[in-house]
């Protein structure tokens, strides 16, 4: 059950950043707070924070570019079914 | 050289990638689909994300289809999160088993890395922690994949900017654990090690002795970008947007010297993307790399012989 709750911690500190500041801040504090275990307290509090940076700012950026593809498919099938529509209403006159 | 049949010696022309069945394709992207079908004499395979077609419309899965039935496929997916101590998804698995039956890929491939946990979407690959626990989680989910796909995922490592936390094993131990605990094959990704290996301070032609030759069939090569870190250090970020760099081709020649597999090579291009000939051209010097190390491999056989 830890190692599952230790990757919902790590997905949280990647994703949320005030989850990550609070991290930063007291690293062992909030692992204990999500009922990691001791062993687990101690390596956080040896997290590699620039790389905990990095890679939170990428996984963001995936994210945001991942929107703005959904965005699009869904506007594209939304003009897509407009014109086909019209086109159909078109031919029946 | 050797001798033909009237005693004659005859210059043999060694070609040491077509001895070995090696191939090299191009990831499909839509962006550049008018191009790839202009150059399919150059390129042996495409490789598909599959994730971008389980809810897409039926024409588009049709399609796909009719791309499979004119050029090797594989589909390549990056969403199930296969690397967790949770279970996988039995619905992501569903959607895979689904565009199997009906693309029919070569094969079909996914990453060892977790993509979501405790409700929270990533939204890109992670690194787990790499323990004992996350070898059994991920050799179980792998199981399952297996069992409900029908054929076992090609698994590809991936790259990261931090070194996971409480990890306690090195990234080629850990890799080999689940290799052997799933029976899986490998998808070596060379920017990844690459990338890794100067974020993480190892020697990535000592990574390649370390994993399984055996296990290597498929390889991605790609470019990235340095970026700047917080403390003026730079750290190498795998972004696909740049051309494969002169360090990933030396590793396709090692790992070309060192498998005893017949090796599928990838070229991953996500963006910005350059002129076709470009992409021709990378995929020829990847071509080069392997008929390198092959070539290699064959001298080293003849020597132990």
């Amino acid at each position: 059950m830890s190692a599952r709750a230790f990757e919902s911690f790590l997905a949280r500190i990647y994703v949320d950043a005030g989850a990550r500041a609070r991290f930063r801040e007291n690293p062992r504090a909030e692992a204990e707070r999500a009922g990691l275990s001791d062993a687990e307290c101690t390596a956080l509090e040896n997290t590699d924070f620039v790389g905990l940076e990095m890679t939170a700012r990428s996984f963001a950026r995936k994210r945001q570019m991942k929107q703005q593809k959904g965005f699009l498919i869904s506007a594209t099938r939304l003009l897509r079914r407009f014109f086909t529509d019209r086109l159909a209403l078109f031919r029946r006159r | 050289m050797a001798e033909d049949a009237e005693g004659d010696v005859v210059v043999v022309e060694a070609d040491p990638m077509n001895a070995f069945h090696d191939k090299v394709g191009l990831g499909w992207r839509a962006d550049l689909a008018a191009e790839i079908f202009s150059h399919l004499d150059r390129i042996d395979l495409l490789e598909v994300i599959a994730d971008d077609f389980f809810s897409a419309p039926r024409r588009k899965v049709r399609a796909l289809k009719t791309l499979s039935s004119q050029v090797p496929v594989v589909l390549h997916g990056v969403g199930m999160g296969l690397a967790s101590c949770a279970p996988v998804e039995t619905k992501l698995l569903e959607n895979m088993a689904r565009l199997v039956e009906q693309v029919r890929p070569q094969f079909w491939s996914e990453h060892l890395a977790f993509v979501r946990s405790g409700g929270i979407e990533i939204g890109h690959l992670a690194a787990p922690p790499r323990t004992a626990d996350t070898v059994n989680g991920a050799a179980q989910n792998l199981s399952r994949a297996s069992r409900l796909i029908g054929s076992k995922p090609i698994m590809e490592n991936i790259a990261t900017l931090i070194d996971p936390p409480a990890s306690t094993l090195s990234e080629s131990a850990w890799i080999s654990a689940i290799l052997a605990s799933a029976d899986c094959d490998l998808l070596l990704d060379l920017h990844n090690v690459y990338a890794n290996g100067l974020n993480h301070g190892y020697d990535p032609k000592k990574f390649l002795r370390q994993i399984p030759s055996a296990r290597m069939g498929v390889i991605h090569i790609a470019g990235g970008e340095f970026i700047s870190a917080p403390d003026g250090r730079q750290r190498l970020l795998d972004d696909h947007l740049h051309d494969v760099p002169d360090p990933v081709f030396e590793l396709l020649e090692e790992a070309a010297a060192i498998s005893p597999n017949p090796l599928t090579v990838i070229l991953e291009r996500d963006g910005a993307y350059p002129s076709m000939d470009c992409l021709l051209a990378q995929i020829e010097q990847a071509r080069q790399a392997l008929a390198r190390g092959r070539a290699r491999r064959i001298a080293l056989q003849e020597v132990l012989v």
